[in-house]
């Protein structure tokens, strides 16, 4: 792994070879192990090693950007000599902005050694308690290990210099019985991989999945439902790029006021509901600047409700006259104190949703996505979960679903769809009135 | 290959790549206080080259990968490959067995003329400008924006049982949009000119028509904004090929992909309805309805001489006549359904990606040849012409699906009408296939395709084309959406 000196060797090799005024490059540097599992087997498994520089140059307003994975003087050399001329191609940039000179980025580092040097003996014994809670089931073993250490380092003509590394692991598991008629699954993500359990999420997705044993049908409407992490944080993920300044005043979002103007300051949900970005909660892999090289910094966007501040690029703020404010590449939804069996005693009738799959934006003016319930739908009826129910489409907004929390659970770090979501998440299990299943789909 | 066998794998490959990525586009939006819009050009090209390797040892898979292309890293990476295949082996206990293949050695070449690589971008930054201001021109038009993507694979796979292949694939692919916004009502829509992604040089691009098409979707935007809401029931549907060939990829391309249906996905893409004990006798359409597997097409994304397990790519039926005949499948699937034979379906989207089996070309063969559009649209009393994508999702055993689209056109009385929004159908498989009762003659047909479909852990990338003529489908629920 590239070590803080060793990035800053490289990029002031970078930023002297470059002819041009401004002159920007970022480095990215990761060892991935993973270990995928099926039918009770190992399938593929592997170790990459992988750098990369992404190289912008530019100059009165023309600017060029080129991307490398050789990371040699020679390489270097014919990176930047390519930045340079594809920008000497390119028209000017109305909305080009100068790279940044120095930034004080905060000290934080989430790592653990423990991750960095896993590698599969280590791993395959955690798949080995999850193949033993499926033998012990009579169950089926599905699954995904991933490990991984990264570095970063950003630099400037200007003067700008960071560096940052970080480690991230990640266990799911989706156990199902052999005639293929039931399906149970559990993920967890950590930054130190000795918090995943094998054994632990091995006896969740087994519970899950021989409590989902014949399934009602029932009508397709809207429901009440209870909302566990991992199904929140799939459908938080579309919300990420609406909460946009811009697109917010050119009408072309949910935050766009009707005539003109934007819905800031405006309470659109839940008074329940506190969305905040944290870049340097100890849960997540380290995040210290924005895609613009800006110090990452906590933001809150939505306080009680009541929408607060929305994302905005520097060009956009120079022209607005508002802070520039960094994408939210991490959501916090915050929690409550209530348990899941409370959540559940409190609703008379409705759905416990385990997650979502296939989430599509059908309208991102109103940020309505569709998608469909997966591995665990269960029918709660008065406060007692009483049997497995037939998996939903749901045609559903998180902007409405915000509006409809009645109750939060506590907050953990969760998965969004497929578990490799750019925005990190940490959010609570939910109960939300009103969610519209749109249609019964029969797939296990 | 000396470092593999010094370690005791019975098989090793090593693939050495160089993925090229190049990426053109330009913006035109509106700024606050001024009656100039902002004309914001954005070039990105990406180079990727490195290795990986792949070796059976104990009977178990393993695989590394390095950028760091030199021979003391390949026999490090190789040393690697070897420890995780060793670890895999402790757990399992049905060795991996490959069918046979022959020991190619071979080079070839996608078809292309002119490699976009070579051309200069300041070419290829006016005519995307000029398409996106004859858009902007229009009445009405908030923004408009033009991009094109070209691809170049350059691999050379070389296998421990003989095989030395190389091959160079080129890829161009554009999109042209016009975007109209009502700010009293709020309310934005987009309307999208997107030729076929094809495996073409630059060539292609001149032969995509933009200003006529500028000139037309700046149009159909607008109508699209003031179009009247769909009243939601069941309707008759004729989809244009830019929206079947999408419905076809999500309903039969991952419904018969072998590694789906024995369980190998069941925990991100899911599994199949469409199990081992169906192939040969479940219906899934009705008896106009054939598709097939291929990788030879011409101009085809996914079309290549050799997969990623060096097999020589062929064409397969899927469908016939409406029933289930045939997976997609890899060497290391083939005899898992007593097949003797892999059908060349192992792709790996990176030098630093495990090759497992992706979707081919999936296409669905033309009607009769005397059967035309209008046809189809004259034997629809109420019904929607879809064309171009929209937003689609389906379920983890590809039974229920809902899809949008770009452009939806009122039929009425047999002919088409103006535009209607908010549409999305949503349907089963096999139900919608058995209702389709339309397909156009082999003069309607088009290969259209996608370029990111996504699959496995980590996430692969993979593009693959789906040709197909215009076909119409009975009763079909449709839904408003917001």
């Amino acid at each position: 792994m590239l070590n803080r000196q060793e990035a800053q060797r490289i990029v002031e090799k970078a930023v002297k070879l470059s002819t041009f005024p401004e002159f920007a490059i970022s480095i990215d540097w990761s060892e991935a192990t993973s270990v995928r599992f099926a039918n009770n087997a190992v399938t593929t498994s592997g170790f990459t090693v992988s750098r990369s520089a992404t190289i912008a140059c530019a100059r009165e307003g023309r600017e060029g950007r080129y991307e490398t994975d050789d990371l040699t003087d020679e390489g270097l050399r014919a990176a930047v000599r390519r930045a340079e001329e594809i920008a000497e191609s390119a028209h000017p940039d109305p909305e080009h902005m100068a790279p940044l000179g120095p930034q004080q980025y905060a000290d934080r580092e989430n790592w653990s050694e423990r991750t960095a040097a896993a590698r599969p003996p280590r791993m395959i014994r955690e798949i080995q308690a999850i193949v033993d809670s499926a033998g012990r089931a009579k169950l089926v073993a599905a699954g995904f290990f991933r490990a991984q250490a990264s570095c970063s380092a950003i630099a400037s003509k200007a003067g700008l210099f960071g560096y940052c590394r970080s480690t991230d692991s990640g266990l799911s598991t989706t156990l199902r019985n052999p005639q293929g008629s039931s399906s149970g699954w559990s993920s967890r993500q950590a930054v130190d991989i000795a918090e995943l359990s094998g054994a632990a999420l091995g006896e969740i997705a087994a519970d899950k999945c021989l409590r989902w044993n014949k399934p009602v049908r029932l009508e397709p409407g809207k429901y009440t439902v209870v909302l566990e992490p991992a199904a929140v944080a799939g459908l938080l993920g579309p919300l990420a790029v609406p909460l946009n300044a811009r697109l917010a005043e050119e009408g072309r979002s949910f935050l766009s006021r009707k005539g003109g103007g934007t819905l800031l300051g405006e309470k659109l949900f839940s008074g329940l509901v506190t969305l905040r970005s944290d870049p340097f909660d100890r849960r997540f892999p380290t995040l210290l600047w924005d895609t613009d090289g800006l110090p990452a910094s906590p933001v809150t966007w939505v306080e009680k409700g009541v929408v607060k501040n929305l994302h905005c690029t520097r060009y956009w703020a120079a022209k607005t006259g508002k802070p520039a404010t960094a994408f939210p590449r991490t959501i916090v939804m915050e929690g409550g104190g209530a348990r899941s069996a409370d959540l559940i005693r409190s609703v008379d009738r409705g759905l416990l949703v385990t997650r979502f799959f296939y989430i599509r934006v059908v309208n991102p003016q109103t940020v309505q996505v569709t998608g469909v319930t997966r591995d665990g739908l269960f029918l709660i009826e008065k406060g007692e979960v009483t049997g497995p129910v037939v998996n939903f489409r749901f045609n559903e907004s998180p902007v409405r679903m915000l509006a409809n929390v009645r109750q939060l659970g506590q907050a953990e770090r969760a998965d969004g769809e497929s578990g490799t979501t750019a925005v990190h998440m940490i959010v609570p299990s939910l109960v939300v009135d009103q969610f519209t299943m749109s249609s019964v789909s029969d797939a296990v | 290959m000396r470092q593999a066998k010094k370690l005791k794998a019975s098989y090793c490959d090593i693939r050495i790549g160089r993925y090229r990525n190049q990426n053109v586009m330009v913006r035109i939006s509106p700024v606050p206080g001024s009656e100039k819009p902002n004309e914001v050009p954005v070039i990105v090209d990406r180079d990727s080259f490195g290795f990986g390797v792949r070796v059976i040892v104990d009977g178990a898979w393993g695989f590394a990968a390095s950028s760091v292309v030199t021979s003391e890293e390949i026999a490090r990476i190789t040393a690697e490959a070897v420890t995780v295949a060793r670890a895999s082996a402790t757990l399992n206990s049905t060795p991996v067995v490959l069918a046979p293949a022959k020991a190619y050695k071979e080079r070839w070449t996608s078809r292309f003329e002119q490699n976009p690589f070579d051309v200069p971008i300041a070419g290829k930054l006016t005519l995307l400008l000029d398409a996106a201001r004859e858009v902007k021109a229009g009445r009405k038009i908030f923004g408009s924006a033009g991009w094109l993507r070209f691809d170049s694979t350059d691999k050379y796979f070389a296998s421990s049982e003989g095989a030395s292949i190389q091959q160079l694939i080129v890829q161009t692919n554009a999109v042209l949009l016009a975007n109209a916004v009502d700010i009293a009502n709020r309310l934005s829509r987009i309307r999208n000119y997107t030729p076929p992604p094809l495996s073409a040089g630059y060539e292609y691009v001149a032969a995509m028509n933009w200003k006529e098409n500028a000139l037309r979707i700046r149009e159909e935007v607008v109508e699209h904004l003031q179009a009247p809401p769909v009243k939601p029931g069941r309707k008759d549907l004729v989809l244009l090929p830019s929206n079947l060939s999408l419905t076809i990829h999500e309903s039969i391309g991952h419904s018969t992909e072998l590694d789906r249906a024995l369980g190998f996905e069941a925990n991100r893409a899911g599994t199949s309805f469409l199990t081992v004990d169906k192939r040969g006798r479940e219906r899934v359409g009705s008896g106009i309805v054939s598709l097939y597997g291929d990788r030879i097409t011409p101009r085809g994304l996914a079309t290549a001489a050799f997969d990623d397990d060096g097999v020589k790519t062929t064409k397969f039926p899927i469908v016939s006549k409406g029933i289930f005949v045939g997976y997609q499948t890899t060497r290391e699937q083939a005899h898992l359904i007593g097949e003797k034979e892999s059908r060349g379906c192992s792709y790996a989207d990176s030098w630093s990606s495990v090759p497992f089996q992706r979707m081919p070309n999936v296409s669905l063969e033309p009607g009769q040849s005397e059967t035309t559009l209008v046809d189809l649209i004259a034997g629809v009393d109420d019904g929607i012409l879809i064309d171009g994508r929209g937003s689609y999702s389906i379920d983890q055993q590809r039974y229920n699906f809902q899809f949008g689209g770009d452009a939806f056109y009122e039929i009425r009385g047999g002919k088409q009408r103006g535009m209607l929004s908010r549409v999305a159908y949503q349907s089963r498989t096999p139900d919608f296939w058995l209702s389709c009762d339309g397909i156009a003659g082999p003069a309607y047909w088009q290969l259209y395709g996608l370029l990111n479909d996504g699959k496995g852990e980590p996430p692969q990338s993979n593009a693959m084309s789906h040709g197909c003529s215009p076909a119409r489908f009975r009763q079909v629920n449709v839904v408003l959406t917001d």
